[in-house]
């Protein structure tokens, strides 16, 4: 008895108390709401793309997996597919907090669009954080698709090989086109959550 | 960073590792981290394994990365260009560091490190050949931005026969990985990821028992790293909860997790495979409702051996001490006659005290030991009696004055009633301590036939009077305590120190019974009675003066008295309770929920001098997961408080067959039997519980 009332000391020394919850946006449920300015200075809400599929991108020009996947091109294929082929909404989001790393003006942000030759409806300046924080977006690139009643039907990585080496894209599952051509063909996503890989968001 | 995971290759062309133009012996720059491929040895021995590794020397403040890299790193990868027929274990990792990245945690390493590898070569090595060795190394280094790195490492060992002499130059760095390697261990462990958490339980009676663990789940997106794991441990089973994490990926079959010991710096990695969660503890016995959860036999033992450790306590040590002394002022006198006496006094005490508490209980009054401790106004009787004891030794007052308590006054009698009744004090002081810390033994006591029961309680009395009987009995160990002198009366005055902390503690479990205000009362009167007794102490001039401090003593003394009165009778109302989520206990409501088919119930006994209870509401019923499970399967959450005696409850827990709390019981929603759950709890389990339902 002696021996169990030291153990549950032990216990009770040894426990550590949980840290405060983030709370992920959930699969099936309605996605957070936001109202951020893009680099023209125009407001863009999710309730203003009711009816349509938004596909949304956290983005980091400088983080070395960022620059994977549009150096070789990948992440301008998926906008032209998903704008083109699926009538969607992308919108690519920049949380870093300004004087943060990653965080760039509206101006160099269009000059990188156009050298990168990049194809969003817009680039969203995120400057508090409050809608990276509202999506729980930890890296970049960090997708989600949110489907046309708002109900947000994938969140995770960009494709299934984490890596920062260009040449694991073409092996890759390229999860967001899957999705797509999933809810295009009517049918659930089979992925709806997958391990988002990259550089931490700079809130 | 091809895949995930480690991966090693054997080369089909040795020769052609050697022309490779890439490969770079030596240590290598590139940015923010140093690396270099190192050998353990100096010399390969055909057939015997020897170590290699890869030396990593980020900058400052920079991290690679574990197997698991946590939220948002990646793993070091190596693949290996070995002589035909060579082969590379995996990477021996070290246990990481827990490193904070915003609101994310990855594991990993800073500073220079080792990720060890063991290379088998073949038996048919000459002496004299070259053995090459060659790794593609890729690896991520972080600080605030994250660098992808890799690199072409290569070194050429000759062949020799004979033991290989060790390299001193990286003997260190080995040895510094070595520390780190968890000691791979097969005991059984299982994991469950039902409830948003992965929960493992490990059962091992080589588990170290005073551990401060800090646990990594081997396998990559399971949990939520930012989110540290809780651990509870009970005799030989040790369990661990860690919320999964929202991009939960696929649960592997068989789960690595390293625990480490932040006390020893041991660790030890288990492989969980799934399973439900064993019940642990003695309430997964579900004994009967009159078997006792422990034999005579032991219950006798443990009873004596803790009335000796009851001389050791803050409450009783001060007390036996100054007996001791006068066994030294005495030496050279018989003094078996004293010792004798004085077993007697707490024996019979005890018999009294168990006598009062089981003709209570066949006279069906609902109580178990701690009883004493319920009462406020023993709790407050208590501090006083000990905080006068403590002035008394501090020197305000002499002992023997004739104002003083009769119990005092009788133990500094001369002779063999004064040692008698010093026996009846030890027994008086020492129950306050009794309670807590002999609680289980006791409890199983209570349910034992009176005679037996009888038996442990005299055990106890008897292990308390021990120490001071021996020493009465063998003149050689009294003639080794020092000799008197001045220092008797420096202890007696040191020795009022552990009495008042042991006030503080009774101070603080009547707080609890009746609140700040009645509290405030009791200490009031306490500075009454430290005044009192002062007065007492002090001689007055004339007839005039010595009738006014008799005045004053009566008047200080019911004041004193009123007071405890007062403040004792304070008691908190329940309502105090802020937001309470849970439903108080009550046998009627109880029935009433289990005649609802729509709700089932978790009871949860529990008290405020109850540790167990503290820790398991702390962990996991108040945890978020608990709260949410319960909410979902429209569980009602009732608790009974037991910290205040309560008959209710003792019935209830009698009905388990426990003379104690905790206790949880959960009933399911079709009025079926009711499930006991251990007494220790982690989150999963209790979750795990709630949705078996």
């Amino acid at each position: 008895m002696i021996h169990r009332n030291i153990q549950l000391f032990t216990a009770a020394v040894i426990l550590v108390m949980s840290a405060a919850v983030m709370a992920a946006p959930q699969i099936g449920e309605p996605a957070p709401d936001f109202s951020v300015v893009d680099t023209k200075g125009k407001v863009h809400s999710l309730s203003d793309y009711a009816g349509k599929t938004v596909v949304l991108e956290w983005t980091n020009h400088e983080c070395p997996f960022v620059a994977k996947h549009y150096g070789a091109g990948n992440m301008q294929d998926q906008q032209r597919t998903a704008r083109n082929d699926h009538d969607v909404v992308w919108l690519s989001v920049i949380s870093s907090k300004p004087g943060a790393q990653g965080h760039i003006s509206p101006q160099r942000s269009d000059e990188l669009t156009a050298e990168r030759d990049a194809y969003p409806n817009a680039v969203l300046i995120d400057e508090s954080g409050e809608m990276g924080h509202a999506y729980d977006a930890r890296v970049t690139p960090h997708m989600y698709i949110i489907d046309a009643d708002g109900i947000l039907r994938y969140m995770g990585g960009i494709d299934s090989i984490p890596s920062a080496d260009q040449d694991d894209i073409p092996e890759a599952t390229q999860y967001v086109m899957v999705a797509l051509d999933e809810m295009a063909a009517g049918e659930a996503v089979s992925q709806t959550t997958t391990r988002p890989y990259g550089c931490t968001v700079k809130y | 960073m091809r895949k995930l995971g480690f991966v090693f290759s054997m080369s089909i062309m040795p020769l052609l590792v050697l022309a490779e133009p890439l490969a770079e012996p030596g240590p290598v720059q590139r940015p923010h981290i140093e690396v270099e491929l190192v050998s353990e040895v100096e010399h390969v021995q055909p057939g015997e394994p020897f170590r290699v590794g890869l030396r990593m020397l980020p900058d400052a403040h920079w991290h690679t990365y574990w197997k698991n890299p946590g939220d948002s790193g990646l793993t070091t990868e190596m693949e290996w260009t070995l002589p035909e027929g060579a082969g590379a274990s995996g990477i021996a990792w070290p246990y990481p560091e827990r490193v904070p990245m915003g609101h994310l945690v990855n594991y990993g390493y800073g500073g220079e490190h080792l990720l060890p590898v063991t290379i088998t070569p073949p038996e048919d090595l000459a002496p004299g050949e070259e053995f090459p060795i060659a790794v593609a190394a890729e690896w991520l280094v972080c600080e605030e931005i994250c660098i992808p790195g890799d690199a072409e490492l290569s070194m050429t060992l000759p062949v020799r026969a004979g033991a290989a002499p060790k390299n001193d130059s990286v003997a260190d760095l080995f040895a510094r990985a070595d520390e780190r390697r968890p000691e791979i261990v097969d005991w059984p462990a299982r994991f469950d990821t039902s409830g948003g958490q992965l929960a493992v339980q490990v059962e091992s009676d080589e588990l170290p028992t005073d551990a401060e663990w800090t646990v990594f789940v081997g396998a990559e997106n399971i949990v939520d790293h930012a989110r540290p794991a809780e651990t509870a441990q009970l005799e030989g089973v040790l369990q661990a909860g860690q919320p999964l994490s929202p991009y939960l990926g696929e649960i592997p079959d068989a789960m690595p997790v390293v625990f480490v010991d932040d006390r020893t710096g041991r660790a030890f990695e288990v492989t969980a495979t799934p399973g439900s969660l064993q019940s642990t503890g003695a309430a997964a016995a579900s004994a009967g409702p009159t078997e006792p959860p422990i034999g005579w036999g032991l219950a006798l033992l443990l009873a004596l051996a803790g009335g000796v450790l009851l001389n050791l306590m803050p409450c009783v040590f001060p007390v036996l001490s100054i007996k001791a002394m006068s066994f030294v002022a005495g030496a050279g006198q018989d003094q078996r006659a004293h010792g004798l006496a004085y077993t007697a006094g707490v024996v019979l005490s005890f018999a009294v005290l168990a006598g009062v508490l089981l003709a209570l209980r066949a006279g069906g009054e609902a109580i178990g030991w701690g009883f004493q401790l319920q009462s406020p106004w023993v709790v407050g009787v208590l501090a006083y009696v000990l905080f006068a004891l403590g002035l008394s030794l501090s020197g305000l007052f002499a002992f023997g004055n004739r104002l003083m308590g009769a119990g005092q006054q009788l133990t500094e009698r001369e002779g063999v009633s004064g040692s008698f009744f010093t026996g009846v004090l030890a027994c008086i002081v020492a129950s306050p301590c009794t309670a807590p810390f002999m609680g289980t033994a006791l409890g199983a006591a209570v349910l034992m036939p009176w005679p037996t029961a009888m038996s442990i309680f005299l055990a106890l009395g008897f292990g308390l009077a021990l120490p001071m009987l021996v020493l009465s009995f063998s003149p050689a160990l009294a003639r080794r305590l020092p000799k008197p002198g001045p220092w008797m009366e420096t202890f007696k005055q040191l020795m009022a120190f552990p009495l008042y902390l042991a006030v503080v503690w009774l101070l603080w479990v009547l707080g609890r019974q009746v609140g700040a205000d009645g509290l405030a009362a009791v200490l009031g009167g306490m500075v009454v009675l430290a005044f009192v007794l002062w007065l007492g102490g002090r001689k007055s001039r004339g007839a005039t003066m010595n009738s006014i401090r008799h005045v004053a003593l009566a008047l200080g003394a019911v004041a004193a008295v009123a007071a405890l009165g007062a403040g004792v009778r304070m008691q908190q109302s329940p309502g105090d309770v802020e937001n309470a989520w849970w439903e108080d206990y009550s046998a009627a409501r109880l029935a009433e929920l289990r005649g609802d088919p729509e709700r089932a119930v978790l009871v949860n006994m529990t008290a405020d001098w109850c540790i167990t209870c503290k820790v398991n509401e702390g962990v996991a019923l108040n945890t978020d997961a608990v709260r949410e499970a319960l909410e979902a399967h429209e569980v009602v959450y009732m608790k009974g408080d037991w910290t205040r005696r309560d008959e209710a409850i003792t019935a209830y827990l009698s009905e388990f067959g426990r003379n104690g709390v905790p206790l949880y019981v959960l009933y399911p929603h079709d009025g079926g039997e009711p499930t006991v759950l251990p007494q220790v709890l982690s989150p999963g389990l209790v979750v795990g519980a709630i949705e078996s339902l």
